[in-house]
């Protein structure tokens, strides 16, 4: 998303700068030879076309949501480009570490794949929650849910986290019972 | 004012997001206008009204210099924005050189890349890192360090953090002869697999 905002905004830039460009080349044009029509851009044509509009006009409406709608897509886009990093705490002042949400899901995967009776495990993981779905053949979620979450827990808090996620553990397991 | 420390992280995306946020809310307000005043919630008789209103038009010819002039002046300011927002978004990251000897008649100045070198070597030298990048950011009078490592499965960041701080950072201070290098970490835990003892 950092990457399409950086995007986007070397568009608009250029964009912005044609528009400039046009408006007072063309201003200019007019203003020093009356008579010779237009240099670059047919303004009088768009100028009857948009005096003929009105504002219930379909045409109108249409652009009118297209706009609108790309106004919103722009925002979104600049308002999410953030880096989503879990913050750890500063060792010493002056130094600042992170790591990925990725990075914390591995090592909690890692350890709850550790953990005796579980077949597999997939984990999703935010500086703010963490979510784990552990699969088990041999135990059912009452018995492994428990132990899992302690697992989770430890290792989280082994971590110098700023802030503590809260953890989330479900497992799926044949023997539950319906 | 970001801290130094935490600006190092990476390049700051500011200026676009700021930008892009505020023409993105023009263009939405734009829009979101001109259907309110189409569906008549602004007076039924402006609904009516072409876009091009011939009032809005008579009134420029009434001022007819000041609007040309005014023109002019709003397309060169446009000109000049747009190319410098264009410029600030293409200019890459910038990697200072530190000079170390400031008087005049010497000088002795290190490269970015030769310290980021040194102390990625340094870091990966590290119980349980398996790889590090170096980078040298900011300004030339206050450079900050970019430092990314990653480490091995099983490794606690806790047991490789003593380290790293301890004698890489600190040897990386005392050769550049600074008190303090405000340093950026980003770790990747948990991404190799731990090199069996032969």
């Amino acid at each position: 998303m950092r990457v399409f905002v950086r995007i986007l905004s070397l568009l608009l830039g250029l964009a912005l700068a044609a528009a400039g460009a046009l408006l007072a080349l063309e201003v200019g044009w007019t203003w020093a030879r009356p008579v010779d029509g237009p240099l670059l851009v047919p303004w009088p044509a768009w100028r009857d076309r948009l005096a003929g509009l009105t504002w219930q006009d379909t045409e109108v409406r249409i652009t009118a949501w297209v706009v609108a709608g790309a106004g919103l897509v722009l925002l979104l886009v600049a308002l999410t480009a953030r880096r989503k990093d879990v913050e750890l705490l500063d060792p010493t002042p002056g130094v600042t570490v992170r790591t990925s949400p990725r990075s914390l899901a591995r090592i909690v995967g890692t350890r709850v794949r550790a953990e005796e009776n579980v077949s597999g495990a997939s984990v999703t993981a935010t500086a703010r929650k963490v979510r784990v779905r552990a699969r088990s053949g041999l135990e059912s979620e009452e018995q492994l849910r428990p132990r899992l979450q302690e697992v989770v827990r430890t290792t989280l808090e082994d971590l110098p986290l700023t802030r503590r996620p809260r953890v989330s553990v479900v497992v799926d397991s044949p023997r539950d019972r319906s | 004012m970001k801290p130094p420390s935490v600006a190092a992280l990476a390049r700051s995306h500011r200026a676009e997001r700021v930008v892009t946020a505020l023409i993105g809310l023009l263009a939405l307000l734009a829009g979101a206008t001109a259907l309110v005043v189409g569906q008549g919630w602004l007076g039924s008789f402006r609904a009516v009204r072409p876009v091009l209103d011939p009032i809005a038009l008579d009134t420029l010819r009434n001022w007819q210099t000041y609007a040309r002039v005014g023109a002019v002046v709003a397309g060169v300011l446009l000109l000049v924005l747009g190319l410098l927002l264009a410029a600030r978004t293409l200019r890459p990251e910038r990697h200072p050189d530190l000079a170390l000897d400031r008087s005049v008649g010497s000088g002795l100045v290190v490269t970015a890349s030769a310290i980021a070198e040194a102390i990625a070597v340094d870091a990966e030298q590290v119980d349980g890192v398996s790889r590090a990048r170096a980078t040298v950011v900011g300004d030339p009078e206050e450079p900050a360090l970019r430092l990314s490592v990653w480490l091995h499965e099983g490794t606690r960041l806790k047991d490789v953090w003593r380290e790293l701080d301890g004698s890489v950072l600190t040897r990386a201070r005392e050769s550049l002869g600074v008190d303090t290098l405000p340093t950026a970490v980003r770790v990747e835990m948990g991404t190799a697999e731990r090199q069996r003892v032969r």
